[in-house]
């Protein structure tokens, strides 16, 4: 039992990585970024060219690949959803969802449509305490997705610029008013929401050893899934929907027949969003007049 | 021309502002009237002229004409088109060799893009227009399912190379399967599992699709039945990335673990059980075949086993003969799908030139074959028009394919 909670844990934060972008977007621009998963897919095949034919370490090859993909971030930022600014929310949905049919189907051109091993460059060990096996993975993961939490916290709560998206996420007129670049905070989050979920793209593809065009799909809608869990909008809540969400995946197999995992999954947020609409750490945001 | 202005002139008649939308309108019209009426004349053209089995009215071309249907694009293409290739291989070589009773064979391939609807249609075609002595196909078991009822309506020999659904066969007379089904593996595989390997502690993980679960309940069915226990049956969904919880709750206490699915997967599968310190062999039916899996799962795979019908690394001189062949042709290795299809027009064009033009002689000597020594090995058919063929086992060795009985 203790082996499958550090697998929900492991699974969990993965989701909880990919649930920040989305949660930040919707934060403050009210939009479900739907080329979020896309980005995964991306920052995963970024860390795979770079450790595989540039033969970079892998944090070096993690490094470019966040880089990377926070680029791939603001220039779909700038190019589908900067023009829509003002347009009525539907027009940006539809915008998300073209850039994420998009992005995939430029990846199926340049990179052809097979699944590519994700070479690892490193030794995995595996460690035996009594009945519970925690390998060089496992402990990867954990560490890197706590570690980024942990940065993003530091991020959003004690620097300027964190300050500028906390006050543009509240209300952006007024932020504005106040000399904050609405525009430039946007971008920014973007960045920061794409790079994590590049992160979790090297660590998932690496850890599954599998690498393709439409890899970004199921993780994108798990992440959205665990945003909207958490309480859309709030940043812990992204990462303890995370946790959940896998969680509940594992506990379902793990309990019950492994048929029933993603109807239990869903189930628990059809439970959560019945009793508490915002989600659990979510709050009840007026709607701007 | 003039027929088309005559028909403009009449619509002068309405009023001049209208005029000029309405006339483009009704060129368009028109134009498609005179295509569409075009196209009904020459189909119905081509309909008389081959009339009667393989157009010997004519007497200039005696041809006897083969129809297919599969995907030829879309999801599924690289199955239709493997079939249709193995086809057209087996056809040129009966051409070269003088065709079939001095006729020649001709292939009419037609696309159903893995969609059942499609697939009749083109089933309709192939037969009513086309008039085609027998078809091969069709490639996936929901349109076979689909079209086999037409064929056997219209009393036109069908034998389909890759559709392994159960009950296929049960259609009709003029219904034919040349490939190893799946409860067919399964069985096999469990045997070797139990008796040859002698392993009793086993565990399966399948995927949740037709093709999972057949053979999850087959290997089940005969692994017990020999005396094993299966101490954990797991699922998984196709596309699936994560199978460490199925994984801890089979546990390490297993000798081999069979995984009823595809190669993307199993290879995450054996990747992950080995990380979780399952040191079981792993064992699998043709959803295994492919180089991919090799190298997806790298080490992981390394000893696994799997049920094949055809190993184009066969050192028979037939297989060779038609690996080169193909290879010519089309750059590629020939895979289960084109080896059967190559094995199943050969069949036919034996059958075809006992039975001559008659259909309903086609299908009985079709029923007749014995034995028939191909590149998936030898192949009977039984009562209901099943194919009774060799299963292989091949195995991973070194990181290549290779016969382990």
């Amino acid at each position: 039992m203790l082996q499958q909670v550090v697998n929900g844990l492991t699974l969990g934060s993965s989701y909880a990585l990919i649930a920040l972008g989305y949660t930040m977007v919707y934060g403050v621009l009210r939009l479900i970024n739907f080329a979020h998963g896309e980005i995964y897919m991306v920052g995963a095949f970024i860390g795979l060219m770079t450790s595989q034919t540039a033969g970079l370490p892998f944090a070096a090859a993690m490094v470019v690949a966040m880089a990377g993909a926070a680029l791939v971030g603001v220039v779909v930022e700038k190019i589908a959803y900067r023009p829509l600014r003002k347009a009525p929310r539907l027009a940006v949905l539809i915008s998300a969802i073209g850039m994420s049919i998009f992005l995939r189907n430029l990846a199926l051109a340049l990179m052809g449509p097979q699944t590519r091993a994700f070479p690892i460059p490193f030794e995995v060990k595996r460690l035996n305490l009594g009945r519970l096996r925690i390998n060089s993975f496992d402990v990867l993961i954990l560490l890197t997705s706590v570690g980024l939490m942990i940065a993003l916290h530091f991020l959003v709560q004690k620097t300027k610029i964190g300050k500028a998206m906390r006050a543009a996420a509240e209300d952006k007129e007024t932020a504005s008013l106040m000399g904050i670049s609405v525009n430039r905070v946007i971008a920014f989050t973007f960045a920061i929401g794409s790079a994590l979920a590049a992160a979790a793209g090297v660590l998932i593809g690496m850890n599954f050893n599998a690498v393709d065009p439409s890899m970004g799909m199921m993780p994108g809608l798990k992440g959205f899934t665990a945003a909207v869990l958490g309480g859309v909008g709030s940043i812990p809540g992204a990462m303890l929907g995370g946790i959940l969400l896998g969680m509940a995946e594992v506990m379902g197999i793990a309990l019950l027949k492994s048929e029933w995992r993603d109807a239990i999954a869903f189930g628990i947020l059809a439970l959560v969003l019945l009793v508490k609409p915002s989600g659990i750490l979510g709050r009840n945001l007026q709607e701007k007049v | 021309m003039k027929f088309m202005n005559y028909l403009f002139d009449s619509n002068k008649n309405h009023s001049d502002s209208k005029g000029k939308r309405f006339r483009i309108r009704s060129m368009r019209t028109v134009s498609i009237a005179v295509l569409l009426a075009a196209a009904m004349f020459l189909v119905g053209c081509s309909g008389s002229r081959s009339e009667g089995p393989s157009g010997e009215a004519d007497g200039v071309d005696k041809v006897i004409k083969i129809g297919m249907v599969g995907p030829l694009t879309g999801d599924y293409a690289t199955y239709g088109q493997s079939v249709r290739n193995g086809v057209q291989t087996a056809i040129d070589e009966i051409n070269a060799d003088g065709g079939v009773n001095g006729y020649t064979l001709q292939l009419i391939a037609e696309d159903s893009r893995g969609e059942s609807t499609e697939a009749a249609n083109a089933i309709q075609k192939l037969i009513d227009q086309d008039r085609v002595t027998a078809i091969v196909g069709a490639v996936l078991s929901g349109e076979t399912a689909t079209v086999a009822p037409i064929a056997q309506d219209s009393g036109v020999l069908m034998v389909t190379p890759s559709s392994t659904a159960p009950g296929l066969t049960d259609i009709g007379d003029y219904i034919f399967r040349n490939v190893i089904t799946d409860d067919v593996q399964a069985q096999q595989m469990a045997e070797y599992a139990v008796s040859e390997l002698g392993f009793n502690k086993l565990a399966v993980i399948y995927a949740n699709n037709d093709y999972g679960v057949a053979l999850k309940d087959n290997f089940t069915a005969k692994a017990q039945e020999l005396g094993a226990s299966i101490v954990g049956t797991e699922s998984y969904l196709d596309g699936d990335e994560d199978f460490r919880a199925q994984l801890t709750k089979i546990g390490d206490e297993i000798e081999a673990l069979y995984i009823a699915g595809y190669y993307t997967e199993a290879a995450k599968i054996a990747q992950q059980a080995r990380r979780q310190g399952i040191e079981a062999i792993f064992l699998g039916a043709d959803g295994f075949y492919s180089e991919k899996l090799v190298e997806l799962g790298g080490d992981a795979v390394e000893g696994a086993a799997f049920t094949a019908g055809f190993y184009s690394g066969d050192e028979v001189e037939a297989v060779q003969a038609f690996v080169s062949s193909y290879k010519q042709k089309y750059s590629q290795e020939p895979d289960m799908f084109a080896a059967n299809a190559y094995d199943t027009m050969k069949i036919v064009a034996q059958a075809l030139a006992k039975a001559g033009n008659d259909r309903a002689a086609l299908k009985d000597e079709m029923a007749a074959i014995k034995d028939f020594p191909g590149v998936t090995g030898t192949t009977s058919f039984d009562a209901k028009g099943e194919a009774v063929k060799d299963v292989l086992i091949l195995k991973i060795e070194n990181g290549t394919f290779v016969r382990a009985s």
